[in-house]
Protein backbone atom coordinates (compact mmCIF):
# COMPACT_ATOMS: atom_id res chain seq x y z
CA UNK A 1 0.00 0.00 0.00
CA UNK A 2 1.33 3.37 -0.90
CA UNK A 3 -0.18 6.22 0.81
CA UNK A 4 1.87 8.94 -0.87
CA UNK A 5 4.77 9.44 -2.59
CA UNK A 6 7.29 8.12 0.13
CA UNK A 7 9.63 5.65 -0.41
CA UNK A 8 8.46 2.28 1.35
CA UNK A 9 10.78 2.75 3.92
CA UNK A 10 9.28 5.08 6.33
CA UNK A 11 6.20 2.29 6.32
CA UNK A 12 7.92 -0.22 7.89
CA UNK A 13 5.57 0.72 10.91
CA UNK A 14 2.38 0.06 9.99
CA UNK A 15 -0.14 -0.98 12.34
CA UNK A 16 -1.42 -4.50 11.41
CA UNK A 17 -5.45 -4.05 11.27
CA UNK A 18 -6.24 -5.85 14.29
CA UNK A 19 -4.55 -3.22 16.36
CA UNK A 20 -6.13 -0.26 15.03
CA UNK A 21 -7.94 2.10 17.29
CA UNK A 22 -9.53 5.26 16.61
CA UNK A 23 -7.58 8.03 15.32
CA UNK A 24 -6.79 10.60 17.43
CA UNK A 25 -6.28 14.75 16.69
CA UNK A 26 -3.45 16.21 18.18
CA UNK A 27 -2.46 19.60 18.44
CA UNK A 28 1.32 20.04 18.40
CA UNK A 29 1.99 23.83 19.46
CA UNK A 30 2.27 26.28 19.76
CA UNK A 31 4.28 26.15 22.46
CA UNK A 32 6.21 23.26 21.76
CA UNK A 33 9.72 24.09 21.90
CA UNK A 34 10.63 21.85 19.13
CA UNK A 35 8.42 23.93 16.62
CA UNK A 36 10.88 26.54 16.22
CA UNK A 37 8.98 29.48 17.66
CA UNK A 38 4.88 29.46 17.23
CA UNK A 39 3.76 27.05 14.95
CA UNK A 40 0.72 24.83 15.44
CA UNK A 41 0.98 21.62 14.07
CA UNK A 42 -2.39 19.52 13.99
CA UNK A 43 -1.86 15.93 13.48
CA UNK A 44 -4.02 13.05 13.01
CA UNK A 45 -2.56 10.11 14.74
CA UNK A 46 -3.26 6.43 14.37
CA UNK A 47 -1.74 5.51 17.53
CA UNK A 48 1.82 6.85 17.04
CA UNK A 49 1.78 7.05 13.91
CA UNK A 50 1.01 10.20 12.12
CA UNK A 51 -1.99 10.32 9.58
CA UNK A 52 -2.21 13.39 8.63
CA UNK A 53 -0.56 17.24 9.64
CA UNK A 54 -1.65 20.51 8.97
CA UNK A 55 0.31 23.43 10.13
CA UNK A 56 -1.82 26.54 11.70
CA UNK A 57 0.32 29.70 11.20
CA UNK A 58 -0.31 33.03 11.64
CA UNK A 59 0.41 33.66 15.52
CA UNK A 60 3.50 35.77 14.73
CA UNK A 61 1.65 37.61 11.46
CA UNK A 62 3.04 41.41 12.03
CA UNK A 63 1.69 42.55 8.13
CA UNK A 64 5.10 42.91 6.77
CA UNK A 65 3.57 43.80 3.34
CA UNK A 66 0.63 46.30 4.48
CA UNK A 67 3.57 48.71 6.75
CA UNK A 68 5.71 48.42 3.30
CA UNK A 69 3.19 50.55 1.50
CA UNK A 70 3.12 53.18 4.16
CA UNK A 71 6.70 53.45 5.07
CA UNK A 72 9.29 55.03 2.86
CA UNK A 73 11.81 52.92 0.43
CA UNK A 74 14.42 53.10 3.27
CA UNK A 75 12.41 52.71 6.28
CA UNK A 76 11.36 49.04 4.69
CA UNK A 77 14.79 47.91 5.76
CA UNK A 78 15.19 47.89 9.24
CA UNK A 79 11.26 45.89 8.47
CA UNK A 80 12.87 43.35 6.28
CA UNK A 81 15.29 42.34 9.22
CA UNK A 82 12.59 41.46 11.05
CA UNK A 83 11.33 38.87 8.69
CA UNK A 84 13.99 36.05 9.02
CA UNK A 85 15.79 37.63 12.27
CA UNK A 86 18.30 35.04 12.35
CA UNK A 87 19.36 35.96 9.10
CA UNK A 88 18.91 39.32 9.43
CA UNK A 89 21.56 40.27 6.55
CA UNK A 90 20.31 38.38 3.52
CA UNK A 91 17.22 39.45 4.24
CA UNK A 92 18.61 42.95 3.68
CA UNK A 93 20.56 42.20 0.82
CA UNK A 94 17.61 40.90 -1.11
CA UNK A 95 15.51 43.79 -0.85
CA UNK A 96 18.37 46.61 -1.27
CA UNK A 97 19.56 44.63 -4.51
CA UNK A 98 15.97 44.60 -5.80
CA UNK A 99 15.91 48.30 -5.08
CA UNK A 100 18.98 49.06 -7.02
CA UNK A 101 18.13 46.59 -9.87
CA UNK A 102 15.41 49.07 -10.28
CA UNK A 103 17.39 52.10 -10.24
CA UNK A 104 19.94 50.87 -12.37
CA UNK A 105 22.62 51.67 -9.19
CA UNK A 106 26.17 51.15 -9.59
CA UNK A 107 27.56 49.79 -5.79
CA UNK A 108 31.22 50.69 -4.61
CA UNK A 109 32.98 47.70 -4.93
CA UNK A 110 34.30 47.59 -1.18
CA UNK A 111 30.76 48.00 -0.46
CA UNK A 112 30.24 44.87 -2.63
CA UNK A 113 32.60 42.71 -0.92
CA UNK A 114 31.68 43.74 2.48
CA UNK A 115 28.08 42.85 1.32
CA UNK A 116 29.25 39.35 0.54
CA UNK A 117 31.22 39.24 3.92
CA UNK A 118 28.59 39.99 6.26
CA UNK A 119 26.08 37.62 4.42
CA UNK A 120 28.14 35.19 4.83
CA UNK A 121 29.08 35.25 8.34
CA UNK A 122 25.68 35.27 8.80
CA UNK A 123 24.45 32.82 6.92
CA UNK A 124 27.23 30.58 8.77
CA UNK A 125 25.46 31.81 12.20
CA UNK A 126 22.06 30.69 11.14
CA UNK A 127 23.16 27.07 9.92
CA UNK A 128 24.82 26.84 13.16
CA UNK A 129 21.55 27.72 14.93
CA UNK A 130 19.89 25.12 12.68
CA UNK A 131 22.53 22.83 14.03
CA UNK A 132 22.39 23.61 17.32
CA UNK A 133 18.73 23.49 17.72
CA UNK A 134 18.35 20.31 15.30
CA UNK A 135 20.26 18.73 17.90
CA UNK A 136 18.56 20.09 20.74
CA UNK A 137 15.23 19.07 19.18
CA UNK A 138 16.04 15.51 18.91
CA UNK A 139 17.81 14.99 22.27
CA UNK A 140 21.18 16.23 21.81
CA UNK A 141 21.73 19.13 24.51
CA UNK A 142 25.52 19.85 24.37
CA UNK A 143 26.23 20.56 20.49
CA UNK A 144 23.73 23.67 21.21
CA UNK A 145 25.84 24.85 23.49
CA UNK A 146 29.08 24.70 21.33
CA UNK A 147 27.29 26.32 18.32
CA UNK A 148 26.07 29.04 20.09
CA UNK A 149 29.76 29.73 21.80
CA UNK A 150 30.86 29.75 18.44
CA UNK A 151 28.17 32.20 16.84
CA UNK A 152 28.56 34.71 19.40
CA UNK A 153 31.79 35.04 17.68
CA UNK A 154 30.41 35.92 14.85
CA UNK A 155 27.82 38.19 16.68
CA UNK A 156 30.53 40.10 18.08
CA UNK A 157 31.58 40.66 14.37
CA UNK A 158 28.49 42.38 13.59
CA UNK A 159 28.36 44.14 16.94
CA UNK A 160 31.71 45.65 15.87
CA UNK A 161 30.88 46.63 12.38
CA UNK A 162 27.07 48.09 12.77
CA UNK A 163 26.40 48.26 16.57
CA UNK A 164 23.44 45.37 16.20
CA UNK A 165 23.45 42.10 17.47
CA UNK A 166 20.04 40.86 15.45
CA UNK A 167 18.71 43.32 13.89
CA UNK A 168 21.30 44.89 11.17
CA UNK A 169 19.26 47.69 9.19
CA UNK A 170 22.66 47.49 7.70
CA UNK A 171 22.85 47.37 3.99
CA UNK A 172 21.79 49.96 2.56
CA UNK A 173 20.65 51.11 -0.90
CA UNK A 174 24.09 51.98 -2.94
CA UNK A 175 26.37 50.32 0.10
CA UNK A 176 26.40 49.71 3.41
CA UNK A 177 25.13 51.38 6.84
CA UNK A 178 29.02 52.08 8.11
CA UNK A 179 32.19 51.09 6.53
CA UNK A 180 34.23 48.55 8.61
CA UNK A 181 36.50 49.94 11.46
CA UNK A 182 39.74 49.37 11.56
CA UNK A 183 40.91 45.72 12.20
CA UNK A 184 37.76 44.15 11.51
CA UNK A 185 38.97 42.55 8.21
CA UNK A 186 41.91 40.83 10.51
CA UNK A 187 39.34 39.68 13.10
CA UNK A 188 37.55 37.90 10.94
CA UNK A 189 40.08 36.38 9.28
CA UNK A 190 40.75 35.06 12.70
CA UNK A 191 37.62 33.74 13.13
CA UNK A 192 38.06 31.76 9.51
CA UNK A 193 40.77 30.39 10.88
CA UNK A 194 38.81 29.75 14.29
CA UNK A 195 36.12 28.59 12.84
CA UNK A 196 37.61 25.39 10.54
CA UNK A 197 38.79 23.15 13.04
CA UNK A 198 35.07 23.69 14.90
CA UNK A 199 33.37 22.06 11.96
CA UNK A 200 35.60 19.07 12.97
CA UNK A 201 34.12 18.92 16.76
CA UNK A 202 30.73 19.35 15.65
CA UNK A 203 31.12 16.13 13.00
CA UNK A 204 32.56 14.41 15.93
CA UNK A 205 29.90 15.33 18.68
CA UNK A 206 27.09 15.51 16.68
CA UNK A 207 27.22 14.51 13.27
CA UNK A 208 28.68 11.04 12.99
CA UNK A 209 27.25 10.29 16.28
CA UNK A 210 25.58 6.84 15.68
CA UNK A 211 22.25 7.35 17.43
CA UNK A 212 22.27 10.51 15.87
CA UNK A 213 22.10 8.94 12.72
CA UNK A 214 19.60 6.28 13.78
CA UNK A 215 17.26 8.77 14.58
CA UNK A 216 17.85 10.94 11.39
CA UNK A 217 18.50 8.67 8.22
CA UNK A 218 15.82 7.73 6.30
CA UNK A 219 13.51 9.69 8.09
CA UNK A 220 11.05 12.67 6.44
CA UNK A 221 12.76 11.63 2.97
CA UNK A 222 11.68 14.24 0.34
CA UNK A 223 12.02 13.10 -3.16
CA UNK A 224 13.43 15.70 -5.46
CA UNK A 225 10.38 15.84 -7.22
CA UNK A 226 8.13 16.56 -4.37
CA UNK A 227 10.34 18.89 -3.14
CA UNK A 228 10.52 20.93 -6.32
CA UNK A 229 6.94 20.88 -6.51
CA UNK A 230 5.98 22.04 -3.22
CA UNK A 231 8.20 24.74 -4.06
CA UNK A 232 10.93 24.06 -1.11
CA UNK A 233 14.24 25.65 -1.88
CA UNK A 234 17.86 26.46 -0.29
CA UNK A 235 19.37 23.80 1.80
CA UNK A 236 16.90 21.94 2.14
CA UNK A 237 16.07 21.28 -1.65
CA UNK A 238 19.75 20.78 -1.96
CA UNK A 239 19.22 17.69 0.86
CA UNK A 240 17.09 16.35 -1.86
CA UNK A 241 19.90 16.30 -4.35
CA UNK A 242 18.75 19.04 -6.58
CA UNK A 243 22.16 21.19 -7.60
CA UNK A 244 20.52 24.89 -7.40
CA UNK A 245 21.80 27.45 -5.71
CA UNK A 246 20.71 30.70 -6.47
CA UNK A 247 24.15 32.55 -5.90
CA UNK A 248 25.54 30.31 -8.76
CA UNK A 249 23.02 29.85 -11.06
CA UNK A 250 21.22 33.48 -10.44
CA UNK A 251 24.02 35.59 -9.40
CA UNK A 252 23.74 38.63 -7.68
CA UNK A 253 26.04 41.35 -5.91
CA UNK A 254 29.75 39.86 -6.98
CA UNK A 255 28.95 35.97 -5.78
CA UNK A 256 29.67 35.16 -9.61
CA UNK A 257 34.05 36.22 -8.47
CA UNK A 258 34.16 33.61 -5.83
CA UNK A 259 34.77 29.91 -6.49
CA UNK A 260 32.84 27.53 -4.21
CA UNK A 261 31.13 24.38 -4.50
CA UNK A 262 27.18 23.49 -4.00
CA UNK A 263 26.89 20.95 -1.57
CA UNK A 264 24.54 18.70 -2.39
CA UNK A 265 22.84 15.31 -0.02
CA UNK A 266 24.07 11.94 -1.42
CA UNK A 267 22.18 9.70 0.88
CA UNK A 268 25.55 8.68 2.54
CA UNK A 269 23.53 7.66 5.68
CA UNK A 270 20.49 6.22 4.06
CA UNK A 271 18.29 7.76 1.46
CA UNK A 272 18.72 10.98 -0.51
CA UNK A 273 16.43 13.67 0.82
CA UNK A 274 16.07 12.76 4.44
CA UNK A 275 16.69 14.65 7.81
CA UNK A 276 20.51 13.56 7.75
CA UNK A 277 20.88 14.53 4.17
CA UNK A 278 19.33 18.06 4.69
CA UNK A 279 21.45 18.50 7.49
CA UNK A 280 24.87 17.79 6.51
CA UNK A 281 24.27 20.06 3.69
CA UNK A 282 24.12 22.84 6.37
CA UNK A 283 27.03 21.95 7.92
CA UNK A 284 29.28 21.44 4.79
CA UNK A 285 27.97 25.12 3.69
CA UNK A 286 29.09 26.86 6.69
CA UNK A 287 32.72 25.54 5.05
CA UNK A 288 31.31 26.76 1.64
CA UNK A 289 31.01 29.86 3.44
CA UNK A 290 33.82 30.73 5.29
CA UNK A 291 35.96 29.90 2.00
CA UNK A 292 33.53 32.88 -0.05
CA UNK A 293 34.75 34.90 3.04
CA UNK A 294 38.35 34.16 2.52
CA UNK A 295 38.09 35.12 -0.82
CA UNK A 296 36.04 38.18 -0.43
CA UNK A 297 38.63 39.21 2.51
CA UNK A 298 41.59 38.75 0.24
CA UNK A 299 40.54 41.30 -2.57
CA UNK A 300 38.76 43.86 -0.02
CA UNK A 301 39.49 46.92 -1.98
CA UNK A 302 40.47 50.21 -0.14
CA UNK A 303 38.16 52.94 -0.47
CA UNK A 304 34.79 54.64 0.88
CA UNK A 305 31.85 52.24 1.62
CA UNK A 306 29.29 54.74 1.96
CA UNK A 307 30.17 56.70 -1.54
CA UNK A 308 27.36 55.27 -3.61
CA UNK A 309 24.52 55.61 -0.83
CA UNK A 310 22.16 58.47 -2.63
CA UNK A 311 20.59 61.01 -0.45
CA UNK A 312 17.33 60.32 -1.87
CA UNK A 313 16.27 56.88 -2.74
CA UNK A 314 14.24 57.51 -6.12
CA UNK A 315 12.34 54.44 -7.57
CA UNK A 316 11.47 54.71 -10.63
CA UNK A 317 7.95 53.21 -11.51
CA UNK A 318 8.02 49.18 -12.57
CA UNK A 319 7.89 46.13 -11.41
CA UNK A 320 11.12 44.01 -10.11
CA UNK A 321 11.47 40.53 -9.09
CA UNK A 322 14.51 39.93 -6.89
CA UNK A 323 15.65 36.20 -5.53
CA UNK A 324 18.48 35.76 -3.93
CA UNK A 325 19.70 32.62 -1.74
CA UNK A 326 19.23 33.28 2.01
CA UNK A 327 20.59 30.34 4.59
CA UNK A 328 16.25 29.11 4.21
CA UNK A 329 16.15 29.33 0.31
CA UNK A 330 15.22 31.31 -2.26
CA UNK A 331 13.97 34.63 -0.69
CA UNK A 332 11.94 36.55 -3.32
CA UNK A 333 10.81 40.75 -2.83
CA UNK A 334 8.48 41.31 -5.78
CA UNK A 335 8.70 45.40 -5.56
CA UNK A 336 6.29 47.43 -7.51
CA UNK A 337 6.79 51.33 -7.76
CA UNK A 338 4.40 53.66 -8.68
CA UNK A 339 7.65 56.03 -9.09
CA UNK A 340 6.55 57.83 -5.61
CA UNK A 341 8.53 57.71 -1.83
CA UNK A 342 6.74 54.76 -0.78
CA UNK A 343 6.68 51.40 -2.29
CA UNK A 344 3.22 50.42 -3.81
CA UNK A 345 3.51 46.85 -2.68
CA UNK A 346 6.48 44.94 -1.43
CA UNK A 347 5.42 40.96 -2.12
CA UNK A 348 7.78 39.13 -0.01
CA UNK A 349 8.02 35.34 -1.39
CA UNK A 350 9.65 33.63 1.86
CA UNK A 351 11.39 30.32 1.68
CA UNK A 352 10.04 29.40 4.98
CA UNK A 353 6.95 29.25 4.46
CA UNK A 354 7.01 27.39 1.24
CA UNK A 355 9.34 25.01 2.99
CA UNK A 356 7.21 24.46 5.43
CA UNK A 357 4.42 23.52 3.08
CA UNK A 358 6.03 20.33 2.13
CA UNK A 359 4.88 19.16 5.72
CA UNK A 360 1.49 17.89 4.96
CA UNK A 361 2.79 15.71 2.19
CA UNK A 362 5.35 14.37 3.92
CA UNK A 363 4.48 13.67 7.51
CA UNK A 364 1.82 10.63 6.42
CA UNK A 365 3.13 7.38 7.72
CA UNK A 366 5.64 8.82 10.34
CA UNK A 367 6.09 8.61 14.11
CA UNK A 368 5.09 11.68 16.28
CA UNK A 369 8.45 11.60 17.42
CA UNK A 370 10.18 11.54 14.10
CA UNK A 371 8.22 14.74 13.21
CA UNK A 372 10.38 16.83 15.55
CA UNK A 373 12.95 15.60 13.39
CA UNK A 374 11.31 16.88 10.05
CA UNK A 375 10.56 19.83 11.31
CA UNK A 376 13.86 20.82 12.79
CA UNK A 377 15.63 19.77 9.58
CA UNK A 378 13.23 22.15 7.45
CA UNK A 379 14.84 25.00 9.50
CA UNK A 380 11.97 27.20 9.09
CA UNK A 381 11.73 30.75 11.32
CA UNK A 382 8.47 31.30 11.95
CA UNK A 383 9.01 35.36 11.45
CA UNK A 384 9.57 34.58 7.84
CA UNK A 385 6.30 32.29 7.59
CA UNK A 386 4.10 34.04 9.05
CA UNK A 387 5.48 37.94 7.92
CA UNK B 1 22.88 -10.80 14.28
CA UNK B 2 26.27 -9.50 13.53
CA UNK B 3 24.78 -6.17 12.46
CA UNK B 4 23.26 -5.95 15.73
CA UNK B 5 26.38 -6.17 17.63
CA UNK B 6 28.50 -3.68 15.08
CA UNK B 7 25.58 -1.52 16.27
CA UNK B 8 26.01 -1.19 19.81
CA UNK B 9 30.02 -1.17 18.84
CA UNK B 10 29.51 2.18 16.66
CA UNK B 11 27.15 3.63 19.17
CA UNK B 12 29.68 3.88 21.96
CA UNK B 13 32.33 4.71 19.61
CA UNK B 14 30.88 7.60 18.28
CA UNK B 15 30.10 8.48 21.68
CA UNK B 16 32.93 8.06 22.56
CA UNK B 17 34.68 10.23 19.91
CA UNK B 18 31.86 12.54 21.01
CA UNK B 19 32.70 12.35 24.95
CA UNK B 20 36.35 12.98 23.94
CA UNK B 21 35.54 16.61 22.58
CA UNK B 22 33.59 17.74 25.25
CA UNK B 23 36.74 16.30 27.82
CA UNK B 24 38.98 18.20 26.11
CA UNK B 25 36.73 20.84 26.90
CA UNK B 26 36.84 20.73 30.64
CA UNK B 27 40.66 22.04 30.32
CA UNK B 28 39.63 25.21 28.04
CA UNK B 29 39.05 28.67 29.68
CA UNK B 30 35.44 29.32 29.93
CA UNK B 31 33.90 32.04 27.52
CA UNK B 32 30.88 32.60 29.57
CA UNK B 33 31.23 35.63 31.95
CA UNK B 34 29.28 36.23 35.24
CA UNK B 35 27.27 39.56 33.92
CA UNK B 36 25.68 41.49 36.83
CA UNK B 37 29.55 41.35 38.56
CA UNK B 38 31.75 41.51 34.98
CA UNK B 39 30.41 43.54 32.20
CA UNK B 40 31.75 43.32 28.63
CA UNK B 41 32.81 46.76 27.45
CA UNK B 42 30.85 47.37 23.83
CA UNK B 43 32.31 48.67 21.18
CA UNK B 44 31.54 52.22 20.76
CA UNK B 45 28.97 51.87 17.61
CA UNK B 46 26.55 49.50 19.86
CA UNK B 47 23.17 50.45 18.87
CA UNK B 48 21.44 50.76 22.54
CA UNK B 49 19.60 53.76 24.32
CA UNK B 50 19.42 56.81 22.01
CA UNK B 51 20.51 59.87 23.34
CA UNK B 52 19.99 63.93 22.46
CA UNK B 53 22.61 66.27 23.45
CA UNK B 54 19.99 69.19 23.23
CA UNK B 55 22.38 71.93 23.47
CA UNK B 56 22.77 70.59 19.51
CA UNK B 57 19.67 70.00 18.51
CA UNK B 58 18.51 72.88 16.24
CA UNK B 59 14.80 71.18 16.30
CA UNK B 60 15.23 70.98 12.22
CA UNK B 61 13.18 67.11 12.87
CA UNK B 62 14.98 65.38 9.88
CA UNK B 63 14.97 62.75 12.50
CA UNK B 64 11.16 62.27 13.36
CA UNK B 65 10.51 62.46 9.92
CA UNK B 66 13.45 59.21 9.37
CA UNK B 67 12.25 57.06 11.93
CA UNK B 68 9.84 54.40 10.43
CA UNK B 69 7.79 53.45 13.97
CA UNK B 70 7.12 57.28 14.69
CA UNK B 71 8.47 57.06 18.30
CA UNK B 72 9.86 60.80 18.38
CA UNK B 73 8.27 63.67 18.81
CA UNK B 74 9.18 67.41 18.21
CA UNK B 75 7.62 70.60 18.76
CA UNK B 76 9.69 73.84 18.03
CA UNK B 77 8.97 77.02 19.05
CA UNK B 78 10.22 79.73 16.59
CA UNK B 79 12.74 82.06 19.02
CA UNK B 80 12.18 85.65 19.05
CA UNK B 81 13.94 88.27 16.70
CA UNK B 82 16.76 89.67 18.69
CA UNK B 83 16.84 86.47 20.40
CA UNK B 84 20.44 84.63 20.64
CA UNK B 85 20.04 81.32 21.07
CA UNK B 86 23.32 79.85 20.60
CA UNK B 87 25.22 77.67 18.20
CA UNK B 88 25.60 74.20 18.01
CA UNK B 89 28.86 72.45 18.57
CA UNK B 90 29.71 72.61 14.36
CA UNK B 91 28.27 76.30 14.09
CA UNK B 92 25.31 75.89 13.03
CA UNK B 93 23.12 79.09 14.63
CA UNK B 94 20.02 77.64 16.39
CA UNK B 95 16.52 79.84 15.94
CA UNK B 96 14.16 77.19 17.32
CA UNK B 97 13.39 76.80 21.11
CA UNK B 98 12.95 73.08 20.85
CA UNK B 99 10.33 72.86 23.47
CA UNK B 100 9.30 68.63 23.33
CA UNK B 101 11.32 66.11 22.38
CA UNK B 102 10.32 62.59 23.38
CA UNK B 103 11.53 59.57 22.41
CA UNK B 104 9.44 56.39 23.55
CA UNK B 105 12.34 53.83 23.87
CA UNK B 106 9.03 51.16 24.36
CA UNK B 107 8.81 51.58 20.37
CA UNK B 108 12.07 52.42 19.05
CA UNK B 109 13.50 49.26 17.24
CA UNK B 110 17.01 50.58 17.20
CA UNK B 111 17.26 51.12 13.67
CA UNK B 112 18.90 53.91 14.14
CA UNK B 113 17.72 55.78 10.77
CA UNK B 114 17.29 58.80 12.91
CA UNK B 115 20.72 59.00 13.62
CA UNK B 116 22.02 59.66 9.94
CA UNK B 117 20.37 62.53 8.48
CA UNK B 118 20.72 64.70 12.14
CA UNK B 119 22.81 67.52 10.51
CA UNK B 120 24.61 68.29 13.90
CA UNK B 121 24.75 65.04 15.04
CA UNK B 122 22.98 65.73 18.00
CA UNK B 123 21.00 62.39 18.27
CA UNK B 124 23.15 59.25 18.82
CA UNK B 125 23.38 55.86 19.99
CA UNK B 126 25.21 55.29 23.38
CA UNK B 127 26.32 51.58 24.44
CA UNK B 128 24.20 52.27 27.36
CA UNK B 129 22.26 49.06 27.94
CA UNK B 130 20.91 48.83 31.44
CA UNK B 131 17.47 51.03 31.15
CA UNK B 132 15.22 48.21 32.36
CA UNK B 133 11.98 49.55 34.43
CA UNK B 134 9.32 47.67 36.11
CA UNK B 135 6.98 50.13 33.99
CA UNK B 136 6.65 50.67 30.41
CA UNK B 137 5.76 54.41 30.64
CA UNK B 138 9.47 55.49 32.22
CA UNK B 139 11.10 54.51 28.77
CA UNK B 140 9.28 57.55 27.37
CA UNK B 141 12.74 59.45 27.39
CA UNK B 142 12.19 63.42 27.39
CA UNK B 143 15.13 65.20 26.63
CA UNK B 144 14.18 68.78 26.51
CA UNK B 145 14.60 71.13 29.53
CA UNK B 146 11.77 73.53 29.30
CA UNK B 147 9.43 73.59 32.29
CA UNK B 148 5.34 73.97 31.23
CA UNK B 149 5.48 77.96 31.96
CA UNK B 150 8.21 78.78 29.99
CA UNK B 151 7.16 76.68 27.26
CA UNK B 152 3.35 78.30 27.53
CA UNK B 153 5.33 81.69 27.70
CA UNK B 154 7.03 80.94 25.01
CA UNK B 155 4.15 79.90 22.99
CA UNK B 156 2.03 82.94 23.68
CA UNK B 157 5.16 84.98 22.82
CA UNK B 158 4.86 83.29 19.47
CA UNK B 159 1.52 83.86 18.91
CA UNK B 160 1.84 86.96 19.78
CA UNK B 161 4.35 87.46 17.12
CA UNK B 162 2.37 85.95 14.90
CA UNK B 163 -1.21 87.84 15.50
CA UNK B 164 1.60 91.19 14.82
CA UNK B 165 2.82 89.93 11.73
CA UNK B 166 -0.53 88.79 10.55
CA UNK B 167 -2.00 92.05 11.78
CA UNK B 168 1.14 94.01 9.81
CA UNK B 169 0.16 91.85 6.72
CA UNK B 170 -3.52 93.16 6.90
CA UNK B 171 -2.40 96.61 7.21
CA UNK B 172 0.25 96.45 4.47
CA UNK B 173 -2.55 94.41 2.13
CA UNK B 174 -4.94 97.32 2.94
CA UNK B 175 -2.51 99.75 1.79
CA UNK B 176 -1.83 98.14 -1.27
CA UNK B 177 -5.18 98.00 -1.84
CA UNK B 178 -6.03 101.45 -1.13
CA UNK B 179 -2.95 102.88 -2.84
CA UNK B 180 -4.48 100.80 -6.02
CA UNK B 181 -8.02 102.23 -5.19
CA UNK B 182 -6.99 105.44 -5.02
CA UNK B 183 -4.91 105.42 -8.16
CA UNK B 184 -8.11 103.81 -9.75
CA UNK B 185 -9.59 106.98 -8.26
CA UNK B 186 -7.44 109.26 -9.80
CA UNK B 187 -7.92 107.89 -13.41
CA UNK B 188 -11.49 107.49 -13.48
CA UNK B 189 -12.07 111.50 -13.71
CA UNK B 190 -9.28 111.19 -16.39
CA UNK B 191 -11.56 108.82 -18.94
CA UNK B 192 -14.98 111.26 -18.26
S1 LIG C 1 16.48 54.12 16.37
FE1 LIG C 1 14.99 53.84 14.73
S2 LIG C 1 13.08 53.39 15.79
FE2 LIG C 1 14.48 54.25 17.32
S3 LIG C 1 14.02 56.44 17.34
FE3 LIG C 1 15.69 56.14 15.88
S4 LIG C 1 14.70 55.89 13.89
FE4 LIG C 1 13.12 55.60 15.47
S1 LIG D 1 17.79 65.70 13.29
FE1 LIG D 1 19.21 66.35 14.90
S2 LIG D 1 19.04 68.59 14.90
FE2 LIG D 1 17.28 67.81 13.74
S3 LIG D 1 15.63 67.68 15.28
FE3 LIG D 1 16.64 65.66 15.21
S4 LIG D 1 18.21 65.77 16.81
FE4 LIG D 1 17.57 67.84 16.42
Amino acid sequence: MKKSNIPESQFELQVPDSLKTEEMTLSMGPQHPSTHGVLQVILKTDGEIITSAKPQIGYLHRCFEKHAENITWHQVIPFTDRLDYIASMNNNLGYVIGLERMMNLEVNERAEHLRVVVSELNRIASHLIALGTYGLDIGAYTPFLYVFRDREKILDLFEEICGARLLYNYIWVGGVAYDAPDGWREKVLEFCDYFDPKVKEYNDILTFNKIFIERTANVGVIPAEVGINYGVSGPSLRGSGVDFDLRRDDPYSIYDRFDFNVITGKGEMGTVGDTWDRYWVRVAEMVESVKIIRQALENLPEGDAKETVPRNIKVPAGEYYMRTETPRGELGFYIISDGSKMPNRVKVRSPAFCNLSVLPAVAPGVMIADLVAIIGSLDIVLGEVDR
Amino acid sequence: MRQYFKNIYEAIATILVGMGVTWRHLFTRAVTIQYPHVKRTLPERSRMQLFVEMDDCIGCMACERACPVDCIEIKTVRGGKDEDLGQTSNGQKKRLHVVQFDIDMGKCCYCSDCVFPCPTGAIRMTPEYEFITYDRSTLLTKFATYSPEEISELEERERKEKEAQAAAKAAKLKAAEEAKKAAAGTDEPKSE
